[in-house]
């Protein structure tokens, strides 16, 4: 059995989402009562692959909500609650979406010993993480040649490189060979452990790589006061909107500018759950977020273990075996065909 | 996933015990000490009435309300070893509605209100505020709570396994006795955050844990995510 760990984008989302799910009394509910609510298992779903091989899971909201994101307490009991709730439920590999990889990895809680009476076990959770790089690739490669974009020549940033997913996109990228690669993150020393790694790329600060490259991978949340120089960027530019949340459509609008949700996939057949929509997908019933779908990777291949975990620990051999069952299972990197409004309206005129 | 700006601006500080000698500790281990310790007695006092209600299993929850006594008894030795005298009229007015609930159910026969006081709502919460109360817990208190806390899993564990038994008949007596009851759970638990406080533990975090072990609860007697969400509601909302 597989396991999704999801929460809403917003306060106001959740107490909407709360109503058309039956909760009623949740949606009625402040902020202060939302913090002290505990996970609820929402969802039960089976899911069938080309191989013919059916798996069954759940999805579980954390009930947690960004406005959260200030109390540390709060966010960090929410996510290790959903993840006892997982645990409790007999779950065998559960993905952490959302905010909830990023709180578990920001505040460290490996470091948590136990929740309550629960010892939890890690090995049943997977960030989904090396599924979502390998996606994020597959958008880059797939996508760059429709907009006539030469990846053997093309300059491609990676914002967040020295993060766990912008670091294995980077590995993957150099691999596959790109004009060159651009890398970008807040902290200097990790971008200089790197680029010695790789051993190549260029560090540059974010808008001189904005102004160079035509491909950006975003694998960082963006802060609300980032503004991008759109007058700057070369065009065509393929952006792909990697990080959580997905905020780069309204900050990267104009003209042959083509932003593509990325680290998104779609499934082959439609999938009777409602969960997709608390996610604001454009096809909820077929797509889902790549951490998600590795789960349900990992269930079909009976591969019960923390394949994501950690820090930088994402290798191309793992890349690749994700890779391999992500196409043999049905799934299908997400792509700028996908998304009509997005490509028509930034199309040059 | 990496973030160019951390949503979480910065780890919280690891905080250091509180200081168990303080006259300010001390004084607010008073009365959560004497909650404990009053608890535990009441507890034991309502399993065996429940056992007259019950005489099939009054051999069981005999059992069961000794192994609260023994509680009883080391709470007492922890309020002793830190040299606090337990605020014991607090405790009794602290349990007084609750009591008067449990009592009055009993009067009129009502097993399933009872299990619900005793056996759901008050285990449950002791067990979540043992659970947040043993890492910031003296020592020697630490211990006797860990042998405690295993102990009071017996007692949940019996309530929800009767109730789950009769799920059938129960329904409306327990949501009724839910909505009676629970709401006194988050009044007794507001008289005593600044208390709670001093003991570091957070009152969020109480009722958090509180409500988690509930829901679990209420998810073993075989009631929908929805419905104790309904039940749940009773006590966050108003």
């Amino acid at each position: 059995m597989f396991g999704l760990i999801g929460h809403s984008t917003s306060f106001a989302d959740a107490r909407a989402n709360a109503r058309n799910l039956g909760y009623d009394d949740y949606a009625e509910g402040d902020l202060d009562m939302w913090c002290a609510a505990p996970p609820q298992l929402l969802e039960r779903v089976s899911v069938t692959s080309p191989t013919g091989t059916t798996i069954t899971g759940a999805y579980i909201d954390s009930v947690f909500v960004p406005e959260m994101l200030r109390r540390f307490k709060t966010a960090k009991r929410k996510v290790l609650k959903a993840m006892e709730l997982a645990q409790k439920t007999g779950i065998d590999i559960t993905a952490l979406g959302g905010f909830t990889s990023i709180i578990f990895e920001d505040l460290n809680l490996l470091k948590e010993e136990r929740v309550s009476a629960v010892q939890l076990d890690w090995q049943r959770f997977t960030t989904g993480n090396t599924h979502t790089a390998w996606v994020i690739c597959q958008q880059v490669v797939q996508n760059a040649p429709h907009l006539g974009i030469d990846l053997a020549n093309a300059r491609v940033a990676v914002v967040g490189a020295s993060g766990d997913i912008g670091s294995a996109v980077c590995r993957w990228l150099q691999r596959q060979g790109v004009g060159e690669l651009l890398l970008v993150a807040r902290r200097p020393q990790p971008l200089i452990d790197l680029q010695a790694s790789l051993g190549g790329g260029r560090i540059l600060p974010l808008d001189e790589a904005l102004g160079e490259a035509q491909v950006v991978v975003w694998v960082a949340s963006l802060p609300e006061s980032l503004q991008i120089d759109l007058a700057a960027l070369p065009r065509p530019c393929l952006m792909i909107d990697g990080g959580y949340p997905k905020n780069l459509n309204s900050k990267a609008a104009a003209a042959d500018v083509h932003v593509l949700k990325g680290g998104i996939v779609e499934f082959w057949q439609d999938i009777g759950w409602q969960m997709m929509e608390v996610a604001e997908m454009a096809k909820p019933q077929r797509q889902m977020f790549a951490c998600f779908a590795e789960a349900m990777l990992l269930d079909f291949e009976q591969r019960h273990t923390n394949f994501s975990w950690g820090r930088n620990n994402i290798s191309l051999e793992a890349m690749d075996w994700i890779g391999d069952a992500s196409r043999r299972h049905g799934f299908r990197a997400l792509a700028l065909e996908d998304q009509p409004s997005s490509t028509a309206a930034l199309a040059p005129a | 996933m990496a973030t160019l700006a951390s949503p979480l601006a910065a780890s919280p500080e690891e905080s250091a015990l509180p200081d168990f000698a303080s006259e300010a500790y001390k004084d607010a281990y008073s009365r959560i000490n004497a909650i404990v310790i009053e608890g535990e007695q009441e507890a034991h006092d309502n399993y065996v009435a429940i056992g007259t209600l019950l005489p099939d299993q009054a051999e069981e929850l005999t059992r069961l309300a000794r192994m609260e006594l023994k509680h009883m008894k080391g709470f007492t030795a922890c309020a002793a070893n830190l040299g606090v005298t337990a605020d014991m009229p607090f405790a009794q007015d602290f349990f007084a509605p609750l009591r008067n609930n449990f009592q009055a159910a009993l009067a009129e026969g009502k097993v399933v209100t009872c299990l619900l006081i005793q056996a759901i709502l008050i285990e449950a919460f002791a067990i979540s505020a043992y659970h947040i109360y043993i890492p910031v817990a003296d020592p020697f208190a630490r211990r006797i709570t860990e042998g405690v806390v295993k102990d009071e899993y017996t007692h949940l564990n019996y309530g929800q396994e009767w109730l789950k038994a009769n799920r059938e008949t129960i329904r409306d007596e327990f949501e009724q006795a839910n909505r009676d009851n629970l709401p006194l759970v988050r009044t007794m638990l507001d008289e005593v955050a600044a208390d709670a406080a001093v003991l570091q533990m957070d009152k969020e975090d109480l009722m958090a844990d509180f409500l988690s072990s509930y829901q679990e609860a209420l998810l073993e007697i075989g009631f929908t995510g929805r419905e104790i969400a309904r039940f749940a509601a009773a006590a966050l909302v108003g």
